[in-house]
């Protein structure tokens, strides 16, 4: 079953690494609207994800011979979407990390979590975050990272990734339960 | 995995709230591609020396059996060497603007450089040597042989040269996507 899902669009993948543009048309169609939502969690001005989302498949079709099925096209495709998007707030020099204690670890759980909420709040709040909270919350609630894969896009340990990620959820709270 | 977190990502696809502007970017995206495609082709200024020593080739080649067949008219070889001796000079000053080319390129290793340039001396001395004989006879067709085989063989560096490079461009392009 599992394998079945990393040929999600093989035919579509095949004919795209040969060069044929209706093919790679129709990849972009079916993942441009995803990409984008995942570009502009991160970089939140429309321009610049634009930008990072046409660079993203141009590099995705130079290089989709180097593709070889061992995740799925959306998730190599959003893996460059989301390194672009970092180096993008690197290049600008905005903080992709919180600028604290990294190596600080807080096990504690959240005592008092919020009960379910529209998530439209929820939404609001992480864009009320600072820079660095945002990211971690974004790449570990929303795409689906592990800390492993957070600590290898961010450049960090994965100790700082998990304190970060508590730290930037007890935050998110905070603001929410203000709201 | 507490409430608040399982909540978030059963309702991950509420997070998608932004449509991106689908026909502009593609159209970006196509645009790029084409273009990348045509300057990949004849962007590369040790290609188009290749193809120029490809014309030299072109040019001894038909020249050769006019030479060969007894071109015995003194004024008509005459010619025929003035003319050889111009396509000669300036594919010469051409490879050594590329030589020189080559010997400023940043990207490559050093070593690489070295090897490549001392190649390209021991065919240049074994090309002065054929040259001198060229002079004493010009229809000594082993001497026009020997003269387009040491320019496929510096083609063939160029094409090695080509090959390194392009293969350092793949590794470097291809690191961290793949998941």
């Amino acid at each position: 079953m599992e394998t079945n899902i990393l040929y999600t669009h093989k035919d579509l993948v095949e004919k795209s690494k040969s060069g044929d543009r209706n093919s790679q048309y129709r990849l972009y169609q079916l993942y441009v609207d995803a990409m984008y939502n995942t570009s502009m969690r991160m970089l939140g001005i429309k321009e610049d994800a634009e930008d990072i989302i046409q660079d993203s498949f141009i590099e995705a079709f130079r290089n989709l011979k180097s593709f070889r099925y061992e995740s799925t096209f959306g998730s190599w495709l959003k893996r460059i979407v989301i390194n672009k998007s970092i180096n993008h707030l690197k290049l600008k020099k905005i903080p992709v990390v919180p600028i604290q204690n990294h190596e600080y670890y807080v096990s504690e759980e959240t005592n008092n979590p919020i009960k379910p909420i529209e998530i439209n709040k929820i939404k609001n709040a992480i864009k009320t975050l600072p820079n660095g909270y945002r990211q971690i919350i974004n790449l570990y609630l929303i795409e689906g990272y592990d800390h492993i894969e957070i600590a290898e896009i961010l450049g960090i340990t994965v100790s700082t990734s998990k304190s970060q990620y508590h730290r930037a959820k007890k935050k998110l709270i905070d603001i929410i339960n203000t709201m | 995995m507490d409430d608040f977190e399982k909540h978030i990502q059963e309702n991950k696809h509420l997070f998608d709230e932004h449509k991106a502007d689908k026909s502009k970017i593609w159209q970006h995206i196509d645009s790029h591609l084409d273009t990348k495609k045509t300057n990949r082709l004849w962007g590369s200024p040790l290609l188009k020396v290749a193809a120029s020593i490809l014309m030299l080739i072109g040019a001894f080649s038909i020249l050769n059996p006019f030479i060969s067949s007894g071109f015995s008219d003194s004024k008509q070889n005459n010619i025929v060497h003035q003319e050889l001796r111009d396509i000669d000079t300036y594919y010469k000053d051409l490879v050594s603007f590329h030589v020189q080319l080559v010997k400023n390129n940043p990207k490559l290793q050093p070593k690489d450089k070295e090897e490549f340039l001392s190649f390209m001396d021991e065919l240049d001395e074994e090309y002065n040597a054929l040259k001198l004989e060229m002079a004493k006879n010009l229809n000594n067709e082993y001497i026009l042989e020997a003269i387009v085989y040491n320019y496929k063989k510096r083609i063939e560096l160029i094409e090695n040269l080509l090959k390194q490079i392009n293969n350092s461009k793949k590794t470097n392009d291809n690191e961290g996507y793949i998941l």
